[in-house]
């Protein structure tokens, strides 16, 4: 039986011509297919290409009518671009690898309007759902001005810290309790006091010259002396012990202080300093700013890792299940995708501006330079840094725009908006490790306050719009400093004075009369076991020192019997 | 309709001209094409298999349409399985280092857990599925075969 079917090589070769036919023509649409499947799942939101052509004889790549929707904004685009030409290095794709020299984009647009929601739910590996986690962190309780109602969360009484340090309390005063009865009956009182009283006795009708009886009776009075020494340490002990129960017992006030600040902590409003006003106001466009920030750089940091260990991604979509792909950078390779430069011709706010990138790689140790962004024209300057070639991976960013058109800020829970006009707008934001620092600043001198009908008819409102309608300029700042996990946000405006000012007054009395309730709230838990140890704690002094006294006093009083017998008696 | 062609298909296969080996061999190759995620380019090769040598191609049809619904199921499987050899087995992982870096071997996928756990997991069924199939069809033409030709039923 013959093992090979040579009849079928023409067939097989001829397959083969047309596969690759079909590819020649095809592989405009799959590069296509691809590139927008990868961006989407890269970006968190839909990638689209009007038209993209493999020029493979030439290693260039054309993209026409790239559109990006925004991982944030439903109906907006993150950018738009006319026509990218990336020229690409061919001996790299047999490795499956992507490597650019050169990519020119240009009629780049930023913020354009969509007609579809481009959002991808949970792409990104759940990357955006982090940073929303991360970002509710930050989030500053609104003042409730518009209706005037203050809300209350609900008291947790494991959270308060006095009933849980009466309850301590009251089990130290218990040991102590229980030390001093077991020093009390180890005393040994009532035998020194009986020897006393049977020496006494004894002593009625001895003689004088009796020395046995005189050595017993000079033994019997040191066991009363030890006995009283035994007690006088005891009571030593048990006033110092009853004066640090004492003590705890009146730091239990302390405690109820604290506890008055948890509870304030749950009135859904910041408190009537201007820092916190400055906070409600502008803290949650802060927020939203720096969450962005933060998401792209976390992007980086998940598809640009530094070190060459194997890096987990998901796996292609399709209709079996995508699996994982797992990549095997090694030195002195090339990476799986590189850019080494690009020049981007791009549109802000009406002007075209220039800007270049280079160096964005997947394997930034391979590459061993940083990647880098900057775009500096008059007023406008751009600049990023994103260097993972060390193990500590260290992102920069920052951006300010003079003289453009800002857009509106809505204002939380008020019943208008700012519409800042021209001015100037600073972004900075930068990553150390888990180390965050960022600021966000707002300055115009022709602000215009613009009221919204909803909110119409509300006192507080109508008090701020007073306040803050006859202001013109805006200087606001917000900067967020601390690690990840515990960051820390600071705002700060020039309208925060005022408003704090007028707020004080209006809202001072209801915040108060919140307060008050909360303080009856804590006191009603805290009272119970604060009232009990402190009685327990009193009833137990009172009642070892006195026990102690009685003891003294019989012990004097046995010792005084035996002196008063002793001068009698002639010593030999 | 698609299990009566699947019947009719298995029929046709088990009565063609082709010795049992080689009904064997085009079912575990048709397997490999079911087994395994079609776009890949180790199929391109199995495919060049199937045609250039003289295995039976309906029974790689056969095995094909077979195993389409077992890959399916068994995707976790391979995924796992994939998983702790690229993964999981640092002794390999110089070779996936080196074959990651070469030309032409990363356009395979094989670094994709499901590729390359289902690739592995068909290329070892290969062999008891190939000894399976031919007792299989040996024993099914000496016996069922026989009795169904001279049956009415039967229209060679």
């Amino acid at each position: 039986m013959r093992v090979f079917r040579w009849k079928a090589i023409v067939p097989l070769l001829l397959l083969g011509a047309v596969g690759a036919g079909l590819w020649l023509v095809f592989a405009d649409r799959i590069a296509k297919h691809t590139t927008e499947s990868v961006g989407t799942t890269f970006v968190g939101a839909r990638v689209e290409i009007d038209r993209l052509h493999l020029d493979v004889p030439h290693g260039r790549v054309e993209i026409r009518g790239l559109t990006v929707a925004s991982p944030f904004e439903a109906l907006q685009n993150l950018l738009q671009a006319d026509l990218l030409v990336a020229e690409v290095e061919p001996l790299p794709l047999l490795e499956k690898k992507v490597v650019i020299d050169r990519l020119v984009a240009t009629g780049l647009r930023f913020g354009t309007p969509r007609l579809t929601d481009g959002r991808t739910a949970e792409q990104s590996d759940g990357l955006k759902g982090q940073i929303t986690k991360w970002g509710e962190q930050l989030r500053v309780p609104a003042v409730q001005l518009a209706t005037g109602k203050i809300s209350v969360a609900q008291l947790d009484p494991t959270q308060l810290h006095t009933p849980r340090r009466a309850t301590a309390l009251a089990g130290r005063a218990d040991s102590a309790r229980q030390i001093w009865e077991a020093g009390l009956t180890g005393l040994g009182t009532e035998a020194a006091i009986d020897s006393g009283a049977r020496m006494v006795e004894r002593l009625k009708g001895a003689k004088l010259t009796d020395v046995k009886l005189l050595g017993d009776a000079r033994r019997t009075l040191e066991q009363l002396k030890r006995a009283q020494e035994r007690v006088t340490a005891l009571e030593r002990s048990v006033t110092s012990g009853i004066s640090a129960l004492q003590a705890d017992a009146a730091g239990l006030t302390d405690a109820t202080q604290r506890d008055y600040a948890i509870a304030r902590g749950l009135l859904k409003l910041p408190g009537l300093d201007a820092p916190d006003i400055g906070a409600a106001l502008f803290g949650s466009a802060a927020v939203d700013r720096f969450q962005r920030a933060l998401y792209w750089v976390q992007l980086g940091r998940r598809y640009m890792p530094p070190g060459l260990l194997p890096r987990a991604t998901p796996g292609p979509r399709r209709i079996r299940r995508a699996g994982t792909t797992v990549h095997f950078p090694r030195v002195n390779e090339a990476p799986a995708f590189l850019l080494k430069a690009a020049e981007l011709s791009l549109s802000v706010a009406s002007r075209t501006y220039a800007a270049r990138v280079s160096g964005v790689t997947s394997d930034p140790t391979l590459y061993g330079r940083p990647a880098q962004a900057s775009g500096t024209a008059p007023g406008f300057r751009v600049a990023a840094l994103l260097d993972h070639v060390r193990p500590t991976p260290r992102d920069t960013a920052a951006a300010s725009l003079v003289g453009v058109a800002l857009p509106s800020l809505p204002l939380p829970s008020l019943p208008m908006h700012l519409e800042p006009g021209a001015g100037t707008v600073g972004l900075s934001f930068a990553m150390q490790g888990d180390q965050v620092r960022a600021r966000w600043t707002v300055t115009s001198d022709r602000v215009r306050w613009v009221r919204d009908s909803a909110g119409a008819g509300s006192a507080v409102g109508d008090l701020v719009w007073r306040t803050v309608s006859g202001i013109a300029t805006l200087q606001m700042s917000a900067s967020l400093a601390g690690t990840l996990d515990r960051p820390e946000l600071a705002v700060s405006s020039n309208l925060d004075r005022a408003i704090a000012e007028r707020l004080r007054t209006m809202a001072g009395a209801e915040v108060a009369a919140a307060e008050r309730r909360m303080r009856a709230q804590v006191d009603s838990l805290a009272d119970g076991p604060v009232n009990a140890v402190r009685a327990q704690i009193a009833t137990l002094g009172g009642d070892v020192t006195k026990r102690l006294g009685a003891q003294r006093a019989r012990l004097d009083e046995a010792r005084r019997a035996l002196e008063q017998r002793l001068p009698g008696l002639r010593l030999p | 309709m698609l299990l009566l062609k699947l019947i009719q298909s298995l029929i046709q296969t088990l009565h063609s001209e082709g010795t049992p080996g080689q009904v064997a061999a085009g079912l575990v190759l048709g397997s490999i094409l079911g087994l395994t995620p079609l776009l890949s380019l180790h199929n391109v090769v199995v495919v060049g298999l199937i045609v250039i040598l003289n295995v039976s191609i309906p029974g790689a049809m056969l095995g094909w349409a077979l195993c389409i619904p077992a890959g399916f199921l068994l995707d976790p499987l391979f995924d796992a399985i994939g998983r702790g050899l690229l993964l999981g087995t640092p002794a390999l992982r110089p070779l996936w280092t080196a074959l990651y870096n070469a030309p032409v071997a990363p356009l395979s996928g094989f670094n994709n857990t499901v590729v390359l756990g289902s690739l592995v997991s068909s290329l070892a069924l290969g062999v008891p599925l190939f000894l399976a199939a031919r007792w299989g069809v040996t024993r099914y033409r000496a016996t069922v075969a026989e009795r169904l030709k001279r049956s009415a039923l039967y229209a060679p």
